[in-house]
């Protein structure tokens, strides 16, 4: 597995490995499947001759309905929001050296959830992005605090992450409660985490919120390589272990929340990607572009299966994707538990 | 004065600070090992010297330089250090280890640098990791695995290497094994300055002795020069005899009186 470099004149040297990057390009091929699939199958869905007339500027009105209103920004945002959540898994695992260490189960998203419904409670309007902002960064404050030590310790922070997931539910259901009934059903579908009715300023909050944590990301990745060899090694490397962390999870938190924004607050979307992101191309390092990709093709054939699948049919996209990834939580604590007593 | 030196170098605070007022001039181009009992500072000294515990305005200086005036990356071309108890990542190999030692001479998208194939091949040589380079870390001895780690220091290609106890933890083959690497590395000019805990082994492979108690040095030379019944009680609180190793002839303390 020797490490190859992508070299643009004498300035830009980026490595990579090739198994690594034939995983990516399969990992794309299939997410773009999933999506074409999503857009074809079904009632509503689209023929091949519809692509063709889109292509060409001559689609139907009830085409473009389709594309731009039911399907396109649904499939969008699971793509967009599950790249997110990846992302934010990957590097809160990252800087915490701490395989539990991600928004779903601290309790981020949770927070974040909570802080949309909170916002929608407010009479003036609130845009859902800065609910979800400050409600993920209440719930990791509060997280941070309770522990005494950080985030580095894996049962302490799954402890505090179930209380503070528990306080976000109770403010959620004082909210479900004390709305409306037609108000209280939308926030319940939202709560779990849904993609029905998503508009395309949805699309763009989420798009936006990727293009601008590109570059910071690109230019934090070399350092995060270096934190998991631990903050005395990180420091005399050269690496400023405590800004890289905080650096880290600030992005982190700005992505999760901004994909609780659009997408709910989806479970375990950004516990799992990190981890299926490892075993796929089996290297070490922080793996962004696998678990970004991981976490898109997660959410793209989740939300397919509650498009398509009889028994899963409507319901909302986070039920599955909490279904799966309460198994695999499960299968990470007996390992991480085994290995801490071995 | 150039160098890496310590000045009133004091960490801590209140009645008993683990350093106080200690001056220290790394000794250039030699294996230099600090010994002492548990608790006296030695660990806090090394990582004091490498800004990995930040000593307080201009205590620690290298070339008259304060460590936190120099941007970090340069620092880590100059000074590198292995902790106690490094972090192995998971599923890296050997290579990709030492080439972690190379980040120094990185920027944020230029994660090569035309000298690190020699670096890291140099590196794993003299180590004697080579046919090892491609292993996981997981699937090596203790022995091996410190190797690895002392190859990515080495990778750093830096003036001075500090070492927080290498030979902890490891059986007595590869405690040699790494004292003759500490060796090997002063043989081509660089300092190596190693907290080590085997008095014997410090007096016979290092060139000089840093005894320290309760937060200050209270001894340095050679350790022909330096070694005392007297030093022994005084500093670890036990009665000894002094001889000399059959092999090297270099001083040798046994416990006496039991």
């Amino acid at each position: 597995m020797t490490v190859k470099m992508f070299r643009v004149g004498e300035r830009i040297a980026l490595g990579y490995r090739r198994r690594s990057v034939l995983i990516w390009l399969v990992m794309t091929a299939a997410i773009l499947s999933l999506a074409a699939a999503t857009l074809m199958l079904g009632k509503l869905g689209l023929s091949p001759a519809d692509f063709v007339d889109i292509l060409s500027g001559e689609a139907s009105t009830a085409t473009e309905f389709v594309l731009q209103r039911v399907r396109g920004p649904r499939v969008l945002i699971a793509i967009m929001a599950g790249a997110a959540f990846g992302l934010s898994g990957a590097l809160f695992q990252n800087v915490t050296r701490n395989p539990l260490g991600s928004p779903d189960v601290l309790g981020l998203a949770a927070g974040a959830g909570a802080g949309v419904a909170a916002a929608s409670l407010l009479p003036w309007a609130i845009p859902t992005a800065v609910g979800a902002l400050a409600g993920a960064g209440i719930a990791i404050g509060l997280v941070i605090v309770s522990t005494g030590s950080g985030l580095s310790s894996t049962s302490k922070v799954i402890i505090s992450g179930i209380a503070v997931a528990a306080i976000a539910t109770a403010v959620t259901q004082f909210v479900v409660t004390a709305t409306l009934r037609d108000e209280a059903s939308r926030l319940t579908a939202y709560l779990v985490g849904s993609l029905n009715s998503r508009d395309i300023g949805q699309v763009g909050l989420i798009a936006a919120t990727l293009v601008l944590a590109f570059p910071v990301i690109l230019w934090l990745s070399p350092r995060l390589e270096l934190m998991e060899l631990g903050d005395e090694l990180t420091t005399s490397l050269g690496g400023k272990a405590a800004a890289t962390r905080t650096q880290a999870i600030l992005v982190s938190v700005v992505l999760a929340a901004m994909a609780v924004a659009v997408a709910g607050p989806i479970a375990f979307v950004a516990l799992m990607s990190p981890h299926a992101a490892r075993m796929l191309t089996r290297t070490s390092g922080p793996n962004l572009v696998g678990s970004a990709l991981t976490g898109a093709l997660l959410m793209v054939l989740a939300d397919l299966a509650v498009q398509q699948l009889p028994l899963v049919e409507d319901l909302p996209v986070g039920i599955i994707t909490a279904g799966f990834g309460g198994v695999f939580l499960g299968y990470l604590l007996l390992t991480e538990f085994r290995k801490g007593q071995s | 004065m150039t160098g890496l030196t310590a000045t009133h170098l004091t960490v801590g605070y209140g009645a008993a600070p683990v350093l106080s007022e200690l001056d220290f001039t790394v000794p250039e181009g030699r294996f230099t090992a600090v010994i002492g009992p548990n608790g006296c500072g030695k660990s806090t000294l090394v990582k004091s010297l490498s800004r990995v515990l930040t000593a307080q305005a201009d205590m620690v200086q290298l070339d008259d330089k304060p460590l936190q005036k120099l941007k970090p990356k340069l620092l880590a071309q100059r000074i590198a250090l292995l902790p106690q108890h490094p972090v192995v990542p998971d599923g890296v190999t050997v290579r990709g280890l030492v080439a972690r030692g190379r980040y120094p001479y990185h920027r944020p998208l230029k994660q090569w640098s035309a000298d690190d194939p020699a670096a890291i091949a140099q590196a794993l040589e003299d180590t004697g990791m080579t046919a090892f380079a491609d292993f996981p870390i997981d699937e090596l001895s203790g022995g091996q695995r410190q190797r690895a780690w002392l190859a990515m220091v080495l990778a750093q290609q830096t003036q001075y290497v500090l070492l927080d106890e290498p030979t902890s933890f490891l059986d007595i083959s590869h405690q040699i094994e790494v004292l003759r690497l500490c060796r090997a590395i002063t043989a081509n000019g660089r300092t190596v300055l190693a907290v080590l805990h085997d008095l014997n082994q410090a007096a016979r492979y290092a060139d000089e002795l840093v005894v320290m108690h309760r937060g200050a040095i209270v001894a340095q030379g050679t350790p022909h020069d330096i070694l005392t019944t007297q030093l022994i009680t005084d500093v670890f609180g036990m009665e000894s005899m002094i001889g000399s190793d059959p092999w090297s002839g270099t001083p040798m303390v046994v416990p006496v009186a039991d």
